[in-house]
């Protein structure tokens, strides 16, 4: 159950193997005293931000910089996302000043 | 593709016809619904010999053109009884086109109680008995064998699986795959249409077609390789699809509240990790032997987003194991063993039902008491037995609307008749206003693709809010009206709507082949008069405003997380249709 000084965090797509990696099955309870930005907590973890296209906090899609207080529910969401969701669900209001949208990586550059 | 097939089961008479010079420049859904509005009596009943069945591949069908391979097939439906454009993969459009069919329609009812097989070669359709052994509750994967054995490994194979047989209202048509696996045109019923016109199976043998004739082929090929890399490019495909196929969708939808749970009580699960496309990717690459974590569904697909998923033996159980039907059976059934789901998504490939409609009928049936929530073995038992058929079966083969009224329930997620998918209204409102308007009854892909850049449309939408929804689901079902006809899958839609040369390269592939000058407005007119035409035949079949709307339940249960309700008024929801 997530705690006031936590954050209870998931990753989707390739995101969910690299996390299950260092933490096993999701979801993550990461200790956080203080609101800190979508970048910080990817920062804290080891997480390339360019493998973030935008976040959920709490239910809802964020841009990568939003802030994100103790107690929230996250999960970090690389590109690819398929289909109209992509537009029902906000992404394209959050993710077009995120240089990780759009392009596709070369195999030996992903995590 | 200048032949047009008319088959007419009543005297099972033949014609090969040219193409009528008003269906010249049609393809795809285009074609279908335009034929159903002329030629099919809407109000007739959908399994009488009033009743059309046309099918049809798309505009560019048969080419390179990256993922053309779709075919589409149209009737009225005996599930919702509107006009019904349902559409496949399989090997089947590909083969049509090169054979220069635009269309086979199977048309009147034999009299006699006996079902046959049409046959169509480069020169000839000829109408032969079934052979016995694929009659009667054999399943479609034993059919295909047969078939295949009898006809040559090559054909293209269109079945009226045992729910057809039995006319259901839930019955697919099943279509050969590139590895003799099943595609279905899943939604609306078309497979009991089919097999009320006695017709167990098309079996298309392409031996001698030729390759499509292309107007101006450098041209062609040149937008062709521009539509590849536009979807190559994107990420979606590259690391989407292609590695966790459409189930990807799972863990999105559920952390964003809309994971439709226990029959559309909750918006989120907490068992998604049994049931999400990164634990179907780590299964199937842990089991190894046959699994494939990528595969295509037709000839030309560089997208890749089915899949061969295994039993812990590594032995194939199913493929194109879609992200709606893992919701259906784990969330709104609350079935939570991935394994468990695969195995009666191959039950209802075997039998021939819809995965959506048969999925939402279930779980509705566990809210009425009929199964037990979550019980996967029963489950797999009564879609079984959809082959004999026990009352049991013929109730939840009869679609979530019959099964609500067996039950008593007011609790009944359909819109016209048809189940609504994976991606609950309430809190994701663009595609409820979507399932309330199209003509096709609740269907997610009526509102899946867009023409030009979505920016225009859709560059601030909040998921929970009213403001600018109405014009997304309008601009929705139009480039998906579009994209229909064109044989296209729908996946090319990020190619599109995020690169404007990926749909430029669309429409230059459409003139290259034909040596016309479409622009990118013709093409939007070309959705909208598709839709146009689906509503005026709905119209004419006794459909009003009245019946565009969501279940009345959604007005006031609030749905968990985000505790909202559908709050758009009748008068919001007509706005969609103006145009």
């Amino acid at each position: 159950m997530i705690k006031n000084k936590q954050i209870e965090l998931r990753g989707f797509l390739q995101l969910d193997a690299f996390l299950r990696k260092s933490f096993g099955k999701p979801p993550y309870f990461i200790p956080a005293d203080s609101p800190l930005t979508g970048r910080e907590l990817a920062n804290n973890l080891s997480i390339p931000v360019e493998e973030i296209e935008v976040i959920f906090i709490n239910g809802f899609v964020h841009e990568l910089d939003a802030v994100i207080n103790p107690g929230d529910r996250v999960a970090f969401l690389p590109p690819g996302c398929p289909g109209p969701y992509r537009i029902a669900l906000g992404f394209y209001g959050k993710n077009q000043d995120n240089p990780a949208n759009f392009k596709i990586k070369k195999k030996e550059d992903k995590i | 593709m200048n032949k047009f097939i008319r088959v007419n089961m009543t005297n099972k008479e033949v014609s090969i016809g040219k193409v009528p010079e008003k269906y010249a420049a049609l393809g795809g859904r285009a074609l279908t619904s335009n034929f159903v509005n002329d030629e099919v009596k809407p109000t007739c009943h959908p399994l009488g010999k009033y009743n059309k069945l046309i099918i049809a591949p798309g505009l560019l069908s048969g080419t390179s053109a990256p993922n053309s391979g779709r075919l589409s097939v149209g009737a009225k439906s005996p599930l919702t009884g509107t006009i019904k454009e349902s559409n496949t993969g399989g090997t089947s459009s590909q083969q049509l086109a090169k054979m220069g069919i635009k269309a086979i329609v199977i048309e009147g009812m034999p009299e006699e109680d006996k079902f046959y097989v049409i046959k169509i070669t480069m020169d000839e359709v000829v109408i032969e008995d079934a052979p016995k052994e694929i009659l009667g509750g054999c399943g479609n994967y034993k059919a295909i064998e047969i078939l295949q054995k009898k006809y040559g490994e090559k054909v293209g194979i269109a079945l009226a699986g045992p729910a057809g047989e039995y006319r259901m209202p839930s019955a697919n048509i099943s279509f050969k795959d590139p590895e003799s696996h099943i595609r279905s045109a899943g939604r609306g019923g078309l497979g009991a249409v089919m097999g009320s016109k006695k017709v167990k199976a098309i079996v298309i043998d392409d031996t001698g077609a030729k390759p499509v004739p292309i107007a101006e082929p450098d041209k062609f090929k040149a937008a062709a390789k521009v539509f590849a890399k536009a979807l190559l490019d994107h990420p979606v495909a590259g690391q989407g699809l292609a590695a966790y196929g459409t189930d990807v969708l799972v863990n999105i939808i559920n952390e964003a509240g809309g994971l439709p749970a226990e029959n559309f009580k909750g918006g989120r699960i907490e068992h998604n990790d049994n049931i999400s496309g990164e634990t179907m990717n780590a299964t199937i690459t842990e089991r190894g032997g046959e699994g494939k974590i990528s595969h295509g569904c037709h000839p030309g697909c560089i997208m890749r987003c089915s899949q061969w998923y295994t039993d812990k033996s590594g032995k194939y159980i199913t493929s194109g194991f879609e992200y709606e039907t893992i919701w259906g059976l784990g969330a709104d059934a609350s079935i939570k063993d991935l394994d468990e789901i695969a195995y009666i998504d191959r039950a209802m490939d075997d039998v021939g039902v819809d995965s959506i409609e048969t999925a939402v009928a279930v779980a509705t049936a566990m809210e009425g008491g009929l199964i037990p929530w979550g019980d996967g073995k029963k489950v797999l038992e009564i879609v079984k037995d959809m082959a004999k058929p026990t009352p049991l079966a013929r109730i939840i083969a009869g679609g979530c609307e019959t099964v609500g009224k067996v039950c008593g329930l007011f609790r009944v997620p359909t819109v016209k008749g048809q189940a609504i998918p994976a991606y609950d209204p309430r809190s994701i409102k663009g595609i409820g206003l979507t399932y309330a308007t199209t003509p096709m009854g609740a269907d997610h892909t009526a509102g899946y693709c867009i023409s030009g850049n979505i920016l225009k449309v859709g560059a601030d939408i909040d998921p929970l809010k009213k403001e600018g929804q109405i014009e997304y689901a309008r601009a929705m079902q139009i480039g998906t009206a579009a994209v229909d006809s064109t044989g296209m899958c729908l996946f090319v839609y990020f190619g599109i709507a995020d690169n404007p040369g990926g749909y430029q390269a669309l429409i230059d592939m459409i003139n290259a082949q034909y040596g016309i000058s479409l622009t990118a407005n013709d093409v939007d007119q070309l959705g909208i008069s598709v839709l146009k035409v689906e509503r005026e035949f709905n119209k004419k079949a006794g459909f009003t405003n009245a019946h565009d709307r969501l279940p009345e339940f959604m007005e006031y249960e609030p749905l968990p997380p985000h505790n909202q309700v559908w709050d758009f008024t009748p008068e919001e929801v007509d706005e969609v249709f103006k145009f």
